[in-house]
Protein backbone atom coordinates (compact mmCIF):
# COMPACT_ATOMS: atom_id res chain seq x y z
CA UNK A 1 0.00 0.00 0.00
CA UNK A 2 2.65 2.09 -1.35
CA UNK A 3 0.78 5.11 -3.46
CA UNK A 4 -2.22 6.95 -2.38
CA UNK A 5 -3.69 6.67 -6.22
CA UNK A 6 -1.95 4.04 -8.60
CA UNK A 7 -2.77 4.48 -11.75
CA UNK A 8 -1.30 1.38 -12.69
CA UNK A 9 -3.74 -0.87 -10.76
CA UNK A 10 -6.15 0.75 -12.18
CA UNK A 11 -5.13 0.28 -15.87
CA UNK A 12 -4.45 -3.32 -14.81
CA UNK A 13 -7.93 -4.08 -13.73
CA UNK A 14 -9.71 -2.41 -16.69
CA UNK A 15 -9.69 -5.16 -19.06
CA UNK A 16 -12.00 -7.53 -16.53
CA UNK A 17 -13.80 -4.88 -16.43
CA UNK A 18 -14.60 -4.17 -19.65
CA UNK A 19 -15.64 -8.23 -19.46
CA UNK A 20 -18.68 -7.13 -17.94
CA UNK A 21 -19.63 -5.42 -20.75
CA UNK A 22 -21.79 -7.74 -22.28
CA UNK A 23 -23.95 -8.27 -18.82
CA UNK A 24 -24.35 -4.50 -18.72
CA UNK A 25 -25.24 -3.67 -22.76
CA UNK A 26 -27.47 -7.10 -22.16
CA UNK A 27 -29.12 -6.20 -19.24
CA UNK A 28 -30.06 -2.60 -21.19
CA UNK A 29 -30.97 -4.16 -24.21
CA UNK A 30 -33.53 -6.41 -23.08
CA UNK A 31 -34.97 -4.27 -20.43
CA UNK A 32 -35.40 -1.67 -23.41
CA UNK A 33 -37.35 -3.89 -25.57
CA UNK A 34 -39.55 -5.85 -23.07
CA UNK A 35 -40.23 -2.58 -21.51
CA UNK A 36 -40.94 -1.18 -24.46
CA UNK A 37 -43.41 -3.82 -24.64
CA UNK A 38 -45.00 -3.79 -21.81
CA UNK A 39 -45.49 0.53 -22.00
CA UNK A 40 -47.21 0.21 -24.98
CA UNK A 41 -49.78 -1.80 -23.78
CA UNK A 42 -49.67 0.25 -20.66
CA UNK A 43 -50.29 3.23 -22.16
CA UNK A 44 -53.26 2.21 -24.57
CA UNK A 45 -54.76 0.51 -21.68
CA UNK A 46 -54.36 4.12 -19.86
CA UNK A 47 -55.58 6.48 -23.17
CA UNK A 48 -58.51 4.11 -24.09
CA UNK A 49 -59.60 3.32 -20.19
CA UNK A 50 -59.90 0.03 -20.59
CA UNK A 51 -61.53 -1.36 -17.35
CA UNK A 52 -60.28 -3.49 -14.66
CA UNK A 53 -56.93 -3.71 -16.72
CA UNK A 54 -56.74 0.32 -16.38
CA UNK A 55 -56.96 -0.40 -12.50
CA UNK A 56 -54.11 -3.22 -12.74
CA UNK A 57 -51.68 -0.94 -14.81
CA UNK A 58 -52.35 1.58 -12.40
CA UNK A 59 -51.28 0.21 -9.38
CA UNK A 60 -48.28 -1.65 -11.04
CA UNK A 61 -47.08 2.07 -12.33
CA UNK A 62 -47.33 3.29 -8.58
CA UNK A 63 -45.80 0.15 -7.28
CA UNK A 64 -42.58 0.60 -9.34
CA UNK A 65 -42.48 4.38 -9.37
CA UNK A 66 -42.75 3.95 -5.91
CA UNK A 67 -40.30 1.94 -4.40
CA UNK A 68 -36.07 1.87 -5.33
CA UNK A 69 -34.86 -0.43 -8.16
CA UNK A 70 -32.97 -2.57 -5.76
CA UNK A 71 -35.33 -3.91 -3.84
CA UNK A 72 -37.50 -4.62 -6.70
CA UNK A 73 -33.70 -6.36 -7.65
CA UNK A 74 -34.52 -8.76 -4.76
CA UNK A 75 -37.76 -9.08 -4.70
CA UNK A 76 -37.75 -11.16 -7.92
CA UNK A 77 -34.22 -12.30 -6.98
CA UNK A 78 -35.52 -13.73 -4.11
CA UNK A 79 -39.38 -13.91 -4.88
CA UNK A 80 -39.53 -16.30 -8.01
CA UNK A 81 -37.71 -19.18 -6.05
CA UNK A 82 -39.68 -18.77 -3.55
CA UNK A 83 -42.97 -18.47 -6.27
CA UNK A 84 -41.39 -21.59 -7.93
CA UNK A 85 -41.29 -23.87 -4.95
CA UNK A 86 -44.82 -23.09 -4.26
CA UNK A 87 -45.34 -23.70 -7.69
CA UNK A 88 -43.54 -26.96 -7.37
CA UNK A 89 -45.27 -28.24 -4.41
CA UNK A 90 -48.61 -27.29 -5.50
CA UNK A 91 -48.63 -29.01 -8.48
CA UNK A 92 -45.96 -31.73 -8.00
CA UNK A 93 -43.79 -30.12 -10.95
CA UNK A 94 -39.85 -30.32 -10.38
CA UNK A 95 -38.67 -26.78 -11.70
CA UNK A 96 -35.41 -26.91 -10.31
CA UNK A 97 -34.60 -23.03 -9.36
CA UNK A 98 -30.77 -23.48 -8.75
CA UNK A 99 -30.76 -23.89 -12.76
CA UNK A 100 -31.96 -20.62 -13.48
CA UNK A 101 -29.22 -18.07 -14.47
CA UNK A 102 -28.80 -14.89 -12.30
CA UNK A 103 -28.98 -12.96 -15.59
CA UNK A 104 -32.61 -14.62 -16.36
CA UNK A 105 -34.24 -12.60 -13.07
CA UNK A 106 -32.07 -9.13 -13.86
CA UNK A 107 -33.93 -9.60 -17.04
CA UNK A 108 -37.42 -9.97 -15.58
CA UNK A 109 -36.82 -7.52 -13.04
CA UNK A 110 -35.27 -4.53 -14.79
CA UNK A 111 -37.78 -5.56 -17.80
CA UNK A 112 -41.04 -5.06 -15.25
CA UNK A 113 -39.41 -1.96 -13.79
CA UNK A 114 -38.49 -0.04 -17.31
CA UNK A 115 -42.46 -1.11 -17.98
CA UNK A 116 -43.41 1.05 -15.97
CA UNK A 117 -41.62 3.73 -16.31
CA UNK A 118 -42.59 3.31 -19.96
CA UNK A 119 -45.78 3.44 -19.94
CA UNK A 120 -45.78 6.81 -18.96
CA UNK A 121 -43.59 8.15 -21.59
CA UNK A 122 -44.91 5.86 -23.94
CA UNK A 123 -48.84 7.83 -22.65
CA UNK A 124 -47.09 11.10 -22.82
CA UNK A 125 -45.78 10.77 -26.32
CA UNK A 126 -49.04 9.62 -27.62
CA UNK A 127 -51.48 11.94 -26.08
CA UNK A 128 -48.57 14.13 -27.66
CA UNK A 129 -49.81 13.66 -31.30
CA UNK A 130 -52.75 16.01 -32.02
CA UNK A 131 -56.10 14.49 -31.58
CA UNK A 132 -56.74 15.51 -35.64
CA UNK A 133 -54.73 13.07 -36.65
CA UNK A 134 -56.70 10.30 -35.56
CA UNK A 135 -59.52 12.26 -36.83
CA UNK A 136 -58.35 12.57 -39.99
CA UNK A 137 -57.39 8.86 -40.30
CA UNK A 138 -61.03 7.58 -39.27
CA UNK A 139 -61.83 10.40 -41.94
CA UNK A 140 -60.54 8.47 -44.72
CA UNK A 141 -61.63 5.50 -43.85
CA UNK A 142 -58.81 3.64 -41.79
CA UNK A 143 -59.75 1.72 -38.53
CA UNK A 144 -58.29 2.12 -35.07
CA UNK A 145 -55.18 -0.18 -35.37
CA UNK A 146 -54.65 1.27 -39.18
CA UNK A 147 -54.55 4.76 -37.91
CA UNK A 148 -52.39 4.32 -34.67
CA UNK A 149 -49.72 2.18 -36.59
CA UNK A 150 -49.95 4.65 -40.18
CA UNK A 151 -50.02 7.83 -38.36
CA UNK A 152 -49.95 8.23 -34.74
CA UNK A 153 -47.15 5.66 -33.55
CA UNK A 154 -44.69 7.15 -35.89
CA UNK A 155 -44.94 10.51 -34.96
CA UNK A 156 -45.31 9.71 -31.22
CA UNK A 157 -41.94 7.98 -32.01
CA UNK A 158 -40.56 11.20 -33.14
CA UNK A 159 -41.74 13.35 -30.12
CA UNK A 160 -40.00 10.20 -27.69
CA UNK A 161 -37.02 10.05 -28.83
CA UNK A 162 -35.39 12.20 -26.64
CA UNK A 163 -36.62 10.15 -23.72
CA UNK A 164 -36.76 6.82 -24.87
CA UNK A 165 -32.87 7.82 -25.32
CA UNK A 166 -32.36 9.46 -21.46
CA UNK A 167 -34.46 6.45 -20.23
CA UNK A 168 -31.66 4.15 -21.94
CA UNK A 169 -29.23 5.88 -20.39
CA UNK A 170 -30.28 5.90 -17.23
CA UNK A 171 -31.24 2.00 -17.52
CA UNK A 172 -27.33 1.72 -18.69
CA UNK A 173 -26.47 2.93 -15.08
CA UNK A 174 -29.27 1.35 -13.32
CA UNK A 175 -27.74 -1.66 -14.33
CA UNK A 176 -25.00 -1.36 -11.85
CA UNK A 177 -27.53 -2.77 -9.18
CA UNK A 178 -27.19 -6.06 -10.59
CA UNK A 179 -24.16 -6.49 -8.63
CA UNK A 180 -26.64 -7.18 -5.92
CA UNK A 181 -27.99 -10.59 -7.58
CA UNK A 182 -24.26 -11.31 -8.20
CA UNK A 183 -24.34 -10.72 -11.99
CA UNK A 184 -20.42 -9.91 -13.01
CA UNK A 185 -21.33 -6.91 -14.83
CA UNK A 186 -19.35 -3.89 -14.55
CA UNK A 187 -19.98 -2.77 -11.03
CA UNK A 188 -20.02 -6.43 -9.41
CA UNK A 189 -16.59 -7.05 -11.79
CA UNK A 190 -14.95 -3.33 -10.33
CA UNK A 191 -16.47 -4.33 -6.49
CA UNK A 192 -14.18 -7.70 -6.77
CA UNK A 193 -11.43 -5.95 -8.04
CA UNK A 194 -11.34 -3.88 -5.34
CA UNK A 195 -11.77 -5.87 -2.36
CA UNK A 196 -9.04 -8.31 -3.68
CA UNK A 197 -6.36 -5.07 -3.66
CA UNK A 198 -8.01 -3.21 -1.32
CA UNK A 199 -7.79 -0.55 -3.85
CA UNK A 200 -11.28 0.47 -3.85
CA UNK A 201 -11.14 4.38 -5.71
CA UNK A 202 -9.01 3.10 -8.59
CA UNK A 203 -11.97 0.11 -8.93
CA UNK A 204 -14.66 2.62 -8.96
CA UNK A 205 -12.64 5.27 -11.08
CA UNK A 206 -12.21 2.77 -13.73
CA UNK A 207 -15.77 1.46 -13.45
CA UNK A 208 -16.57 5.38 -13.51
CA UNK A 209 -14.70 6.00 -17.05
CA UNK A 210 -16.11 2.93 -18.42
CA UNK A 211 -19.85 3.74 -18.02
CA UNK A 212 -19.29 7.27 -19.04
CA UNK A 213 -17.71 6.17 -22.40
CA UNK A 214 -20.70 3.52 -22.59
CA UNK A 215 -22.96 6.35 -22.38
CA UNK A 216 -20.82 8.75 -24.73
CA UNK A 217 -20.70 6.59 -27.81
CA UNK A 218 -24.70 6.19 -27.09
CA UNK A 219 -24.79 9.05 -27.04
CA UNK A 220 -23.33 10.02 -30.03
CA UNK A 221 -25.71 7.04 -31.93
CA UNK A 222 -28.65 8.92 -30.54
CA UNK A 223 -27.49 12.40 -32.12
CA UNK A 224 -27.27 10.67 -35.77
CA UNK A 225 -30.74 8.47 -35.13
CA UNK A 226 -32.04 12.19 -34.15
CA UNK A 227 -30.70 13.58 -37.20
CA UNK A 228 -32.51 11.22 -39.74
CA UNK A 229 -35.53 11.46 -37.76
CA UNK A 230 -35.78 15.02 -38.20
CA UNK A 231 -34.45 15.42 -41.79
CA UNK A 232 -38.43 15.94 -42.21
CA UNK A 233 -38.59 18.74 -40.54
CA UNK A 234 -36.40 20.58 -43.49
CA UNK A 235 -39.96 20.18 -45.57
CA UNK A 236 -38.87 17.83 -48.61
CA UNK A 237 -38.40 13.89 -48.80
CA UNK A 238 -34.81 13.31 -49.50
CA UNK B 1 -77.52 11.90 -53.10
CA UNK B 2 -77.54 12.53 -49.09
CA UNK B 3 -80.08 12.62 -47.04
CA UNK B 4 -80.35 13.02 -43.53
CA UNK B 5 -83.58 12.15 -41.50
CA UNK B 6 -84.34 13.65 -37.41
CA UNK B 7 -80.61 13.78 -36.40
CA UNK B 8 -80.33 13.62 -32.87
CA UNK B 9 -76.94 14.71 -30.76
CA UNK B 10 -76.28 15.64 -26.88
CA UNK B 11 -73.09 15.85 -24.98
CA UNK B 12 -74.55 14.84 -21.88
CA UNK B 13 -77.24 17.47 -20.99
CA UNK B 14 -76.81 19.89 -23.57
CA UNK B 15 -78.44 18.76 -26.81
CA UNK B 16 -76.86 20.09 -29.63
CA UNK B 17 -78.12 18.41 -32.37
CA UNK B 18 -82.61 18.27 -32.26
CA UNK B 19 -83.82 16.76 -35.03
CA UNK B 20 -81.91 17.88 -38.14
CA UNK B 21 -83.26 17.18 -41.33
CA UNK B 22 -81.89 18.09 -44.69
CA UNK B 23 -80.98 16.41 -48.26
CA UNK B 24 -77.87 17.25 -50.66
CA UNK B 25 -78.44 16.11 -54.01
CA UNK B 26 -76.39 14.61 -55.88
CA UNK B 27 -73.74 16.99 -57.75
CA UNK B 28 -74.91 19.97 -55.76
CA UNK B 29 -73.10 22.20 -53.56
CA UNK B 30 -75.04 23.03 -50.53
CA UNK B 31 -73.80 25.45 -47.90
CA UNK B 32 -74.96 25.34 -44.59
CA UNK B 33 -74.40 29.20 -42.98
CA UNK B 34 -75.36 29.44 -38.80
CA UNK B 35 -74.27 31.67 -35.88
CA UNK B 36 -71.47 29.77 -33.61
CA UNK B 37 -72.62 26.97 -31.19
CA UNK B 38 -75.70 26.56 -33.80
CA UNK B 39 -74.12 22.76 -34.37
CA UNK B 40 -72.69 22.97 -37.32
CA UNK B 41 -69.74 21.38 -36.83
CA UNK B 42 -70.92 18.85 -34.94
CA UNK B 43 -73.83 17.69 -37.67
CA UNK B 44 -71.02 17.10 -40.07
CA UNK B 45 -69.02 15.58 -37.18
CA UNK B 46 -72.19 12.92 -37.25
CA UNK B 47 -72.39 12.46 -40.83
CA UNK B 48 -69.27 10.90 -41.44
CA UNK B 49 -69.32 9.41 -37.57
CA UNK B 50 -66.78 11.25 -36.06
CA UNK B 51 -69.62 11.82 -33.83
CA UNK B 52 -72.17 9.10 -33.78
CA UNK B 53 -75.51 10.35 -33.66
CA UNK B 54 -78.15 9.88 -30.84
CA UNK B 55 -81.53 9.25 -33.06
CA UNK B 56 -82.22 9.72 -36.50
CA UNK B 57 -81.33 8.18 -40.39
CA UNK B 58 -78.18 8.98 -42.63
CA UNK B 59 -79.01 8.06 -46.45
CA UNK B 60 -75.39 8.29 -48.10
CA UNK B 61 -76.13 7.31 -52.06
CA UNK B 62 -77.29 2.94 -51.67
CA UNK B 63 -76.12 3.14 -48.12
CA UNK B 64 -78.06 3.96 -45.38
CA UNK B 65 -78.10 3.31 -42.39
CA UNK B 66 -79.39 4.02 -38.55
CA UNK B 67 -78.09 5.95 -35.34
CA UNK B 68 -79.75 2.54 -33.20
CA UNK B 69 -77.17 0.21 -35.42
CA UNK B 70 -73.72 1.57 -34.67
CA UNK B 71 -71.46 -0.93 -35.56
CA UNK B 72 -67.48 -0.65 -36.42
CA UNK B 73 -68.41 -1.49 -39.22
CA UNK B 74 -70.84 0.73 -40.23
CA UNK B 75 -68.67 3.54 -39.57
CA UNK B 76 -66.45 1.80 -41.75
CA UNK B 77 -68.63 1.60 -44.68
CA UNK B 78 -70.08 5.08 -43.96
CA UNK B 79 -66.91 6.90 -43.56
CA UNK B 80 -65.74 5.35 -46.96
CA UNK B 81 -68.61 7.19 -48.71
CA UNK B 82 -67.72 10.36 -47.24
CA UNK B 83 -64.44 12.70 -47.05
CA UNK B 84 -63.67 15.63 -44.30
CA UNK B 85 -61.59 18.64 -45.12
CA UNK B 86 -61.25 20.37 -41.62
CA UNK B 87 -60.65 23.27 -40.17
CA UNK B 88 -57.45 22.85 -38.99
CA UNK B 89 -56.64 21.15 -42.42
CA UNK B 90 -55.80 17.45 -40.80
CA UNK B 91 -53.11 16.29 -42.95
CA UNK B 92 -50.67 13.47 -41.76
CA UNK B 93 -47.77 15.38 -40.10
CA UNK B 94 -45.40 12.31 -41.02
CA UNK B 95 -46.44 12.02 -44.50
CA UNK B 96 -45.66 13.82 -48.16
CA UNK B 97 -48.12 15.69 -49.70
CA UNK B 98 -48.80 12.73 -52.32
CA UNK B 99 -48.73 10.49 -49.46
CA UNK B 100 -51.28 11.69 -47.39
CA UNK B 101 -53.74 11.90 -50.64
CA UNK B 102 -52.29 7.50 -51.22
CA UNK B 103 -52.07 6.59 -48.36
CA UNK B 104 -55.99 5.76 -47.05
CA UNK B 105 -56.06 4.98 -51.37
CA UNK B 106 -53.31 2.08 -50.77
CA UNK B 107 -54.52 1.34 -46.98
CA UNK B 108 -58.26 1.14 -47.40
CA UNK B 109 -58.67 0.94 -51.11
CA UNK B 110 -56.07 -1.38 -51.32
CA UNK B 111 -55.48 0.30 -54.21
CA UNK B 112 -51.81 -0.77 -56.56
CA UNK B 113 -48.90 1.80 -54.62
CA UNK B 114 -48.46 2.87 -58.31
CA UNK B 115 -51.65 3.25 -59.06
CA UNK B 116 -52.30 5.05 -56.48
CA UNK B 117 -49.55 7.45 -56.93
CA UNK B 118 -50.79 8.15 -60.62
CA UNK B 119 -54.17 9.17 -58.65
CA UNK B 120 -52.67 11.24 -56.47
CA UNK B 121 -50.99 13.21 -58.75
CA UNK B 122 -53.62 14.13 -60.77
CA UNK B 123 -55.24 15.34 -57.90
CA UNK B 124 -52.54 17.22 -56.43
CA UNK B 125 -52.59 18.12 -60.20
CA UNK B 126 -55.99 19.44 -59.76
CA UNK B 127 -55.39 22.03 -56.82
CA UNK B 128 -52.26 22.74 -58.43
CA UNK B 129 -49.86 21.29 -56.10
CA UNK B 130 -48.17 18.90 -58.17
CA UNK B 131 -44.75 20.91 -57.98
CA UNK B 132 -45.52 20.35 -53.77
CA UNK B 133 -46.17 16.42 -53.85
CA UNK B 134 -42.87 15.58 -52.07
CA UNK B 135 -43.29 18.38 -49.37
CA UNK B 136 -44.34 17.73 -46.05
CA UNK B 137 -46.88 19.42 -44.15
CA UNK B 138 -44.77 21.94 -42.02
CA UNK B 139 -43.26 22.84 -45.80
CA UNK B 140 -46.40 24.20 -46.55
CA UNK B 141 -48.82 27.29 -46.29
CA UNK B 142 -52.02 27.08 -44.48
CA UNK B 143 -53.39 27.84 -48.21
CA UNK B 144 -51.21 24.66 -49.46
CA UNK B 145 -52.37 22.62 -46.49
CA UNK B 146 -55.85 22.73 -47.40
CA UNK B 147 -55.60 22.33 -51.05
CA UNK B 148 -53.52 18.90 -50.09
CA UNK B 149 -56.76 18.23 -48.11
CA UNK B 150 -58.86 18.70 -50.45
CA UNK B 151 -56.70 16.65 -52.91
CA UNK B 152 -56.93 13.94 -50.49
CA UNK B 153 -61.20 13.84 -49.95
CA UNK B 154 -61.36 14.46 -54.11
CA UNK B 155 -59.32 11.43 -54.54
CA UNK B 156 -61.56 9.04 -52.17
CA UNK B 157 -64.10 9.55 -54.83
CA UNK B 158 -66.51 9.89 -51.70
CA UNK B 159 -70.21 10.28 -52.50
CA UNK B 160 -70.02 13.74 -50.53
CA UNK B 161 -67.00 16.15 -49.60
CA UNK B 162 -67.64 17.48 -45.98
CA UNK B 163 -65.94 21.01 -45.45
CA UNK B 164 -65.79 22.47 -41.95
CA UNK B 165 -64.80 26.10 -42.34
CA UNK B 166 -62.07 25.21 -44.78
CA UNK B 167 -60.68 28.76 -44.44
CA UNK B 168 -61.33 30.33 -41.54
CA UNK B 169 -57.99 28.93 -39.89
CA UNK B 170 -56.20 30.78 -42.72
CA UNK B 171 -54.73 34.08 -43.18
CA UNK B 172 -57.11 36.57 -45.26
CA UNK B 173 -54.20 36.77 -48.14
CA UNK B 174 -54.44 32.43 -48.16
CA UNK B 175 -58.62 32.23 -48.14
CA UNK B 176 -59.33 33.17 -51.90
CA UNK B 177 -56.47 30.52 -53.27
CA UNK B 178 -58.58 27.95 -51.18
CA UNK B 179 -62.06 29.38 -51.95
CA UNK B 180 -61.05 28.77 -55.64
CA UNK B 181 -60.19 25.50 -55.55
CA UNK B 182 -63.57 24.81 -54.03
CA UNK B 183 -65.18 26.45 -56.64
CA UNK B 184 -63.50 24.76 -59.45
CA UNK B 185 -64.41 21.45 -58.04
CA UNK B 186 -68.13 22.45 -57.55
CA UNK B 187 -68.47 23.25 -61.02
CA UNK B 188 -67.48 19.70 -62.21
CA UNK B 189 -70.79 18.69 -59.86
CA UNK B 190 -68.70 16.89 -56.73
CA UNK B 191 -71.41 16.66 -53.84
CA UNK B 192 -70.69 19.04 -51.22
CA UNK B 193 -71.83 20.30 -48.14
CA UNK B 194 -69.64 23.04 -46.92
CA UNK B 195 -70.07 25.13 -43.73
CA UNK B 196 -68.89 28.44 -43.74
CA UNK B 197 -68.62 32.33 -42.88
CA UNK B 198 -68.36 33.22 -45.88
CA UNK B 199 -71.66 34.78 -46.96
CA UNK B 200 -69.84 36.09 -50.52
CA UNK B 201 -68.64 32.65 -51.13
CA UNK B 202 -72.23 30.93 -50.49
CA UNK B 203 -73.49 33.20 -52.30
CA UNK B 204 -71.34 32.72 -55.44
CA UNK B 205 -70.83 28.68 -55.01
CA UNK B 206 -73.57 26.55 -53.76
CA UNK B 207 -77.03 25.52 -55.18
CA UNK B 208 -78.28 25.75 -51.80
CA UNK B 209 -78.13 27.42 -48.72
CA UNK B 210 -79.22 26.27 -45.39
CA UNK B 211 -79.57 27.95 -42.56
CA UNK B 212 -79.10 26.23 -39.60
CA UNK B 213 -80.18 27.68 -35.93
CA UNK B 214 -79.50 26.48 -32.14
CA UNK B 215 -79.63 22.51 -33.25
CA UNK B 216 -82.40 22.60 -36.19
CA UNK B 217 -82.27 23.90 -39.85
CA UNK B 218 -84.46 26.51 -40.02
CA UNK B 219 -84.51 27.40 -43.55
CA UNK B 220 -83.41 25.72 -47.29
CA UNK B 221 -83.10 27.64 -50.40
CA UNK B 222 -81.35 29.33 -53.11
CA UNK B 223 -78.46 31.73 -52.37
CA UNK B 224 -80.80 34.67 -54.32
CA UNK B 225 -84.38 33.59 -52.12
CA UNK B 226 -82.49 32.85 -49.02
CA UNK B 227 -80.13 36.00 -48.87
CA UNK B 228 -82.76 38.55 -50.76
CA UNK B 229 -85.60 37.12 -49.02
CA UNK B 230 -85.41 34.79 -45.82
CA UNK B 231 -88.77 34.02 -44.64
CA UNK B 232 -87.52 32.88 -40.96
CA UNK B 233 -87.14 35.85 -38.59
CA UNK B 234 -84.18 34.13 -37.78
CA UNK B 235 -82.51 34.05 -40.21
CA UNK B 236 -83.36 37.52 -41.69
CA UNK B 237 -81.45 39.05 -38.06
CA UNK B 238 -78.70 36.48 -39.52
CA UNK B 239 -78.55 37.62 -42.99
CA UNK B 240 -79.08 41.50 -42.11
CA UNK B 241 -75.84 41.32 -40.12
CA UNK B 242 -73.82 40.59 -43.61
CA UNK B 243 -76.31 42.73 -45.49
CA UNK B 244 -74.19 45.76 -45.69
CA UNK B 245 -71.15 43.42 -46.98
CA UNK B 246 -73.91 41.87 -49.60
CA UNK B 247 -75.07 45.29 -50.82
CA UNK B 248 -71.82 45.31 -53.02
CA UNK B 249 -71.81 42.02 -54.10
CA UNK B 250 -75.70 41.38 -54.67
N1 LIG C 1 -67.31 17.00 -27.91
C1 LIG C 1 -68.13 17.90 -27.34
N2 LIG C 1 -68.43 17.82 -26.04
C2 LIG C 1 -69.25 18.70 -25.45
N3 LIG C 1 -69.84 19.72 -26.09
C3 LIG C 1 -69.58 19.87 -27.40
C4 LIG C 1 -68.71 18.97 -28.10
N4 LIG C 1 -68.64 19.37 -29.38
C5 LIG C 1 -69.43 20.46 -29.50
N5 LIG C 1 -70.01 20.77 -28.31
C6 LIG C 1 -70.94 21.88 -28.07
O1 LIG C 1 -71.94 21.79 -29.03
C7 LIG C 1 -72.35 23.09 -29.43
C8 LIG C 1 -72.30 23.19 -30.94
O2 LIG C 1 -70.95 23.11 -31.34
P1 LIG C 1 -70.52 23.11 -32.86
O3 LIG C 1 -69.05 23.04 -32.88
O4 LIG C 1 -71.27 22.07 -33.61
O5 LIG C 1 -71.01 24.54 -33.35
P2 LIG C 1 -70.71 25.29 -34.71
O6 LIG C 1 -72.02 25.66 -35.27
O7 LIG C 1 -69.82 24.49 -35.56
O8 LIG C 1 -69.98 26.60 -34.22
P3 LIG C 1 -68.77 27.40 -34.89
O9 LIG C 1 -69.36 28.25 -35.96
O10 LIG C 1 -68.24 28.21 -33.76
O11 LIG C 1 -67.79 26.40 -35.40
C9 LIG C 1 -71.46 24.07 -28.72
O12 LIG C 1 -72.16 24.58 -27.61
C10 LIG C 1 -70.30 23.24 -28.27
O13 LIG C 1 -69.77 23.73 -27.08
MG1 LIG D 1 -67.79 24.66 -36.16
Amino acid sequence: MGKIFSVEFMLEIIPDILKGIPYTISIAVVAFFVGISIGFFGAIIKIYKIPVLKKIVGVYVSFVRGTPLLVQILLIYYGIPILLRIINQQFGTTFDVSKIPAMVFMFAAFSISAGAYLTESIRAALLAVDKGQMEAAYSVGMNTFQGMTRIVIPQAIKVGIPVFANFFIGLLKDTSLAFAASVPEIMGRAKIEAGRASRFFEAYIAAALIYWGICILFERLVVVLERKVRKNEGGVEK
Amino acid sequence: MIELKGIHKSFKNLEVLKGVDLTVQEGQTVALIGASGSGKSTLLRCINLLETPDKGKIVIGNYSFDADNMKAAVKREARKRTAMVFQNFGLFENKTALENVTEALIVVKKMAKADAEEVGKQYLEKVGLLGKKDHYPNALSGGQKQRVAIARALALEPKIVLFDEPTSALDPELVQEVLGVIKNISKERVTMLIVTHEMDFAFDVADQVAFMDNGTILEVNTPKELFAHPKNKRTRQFINRYTQRFSYTI
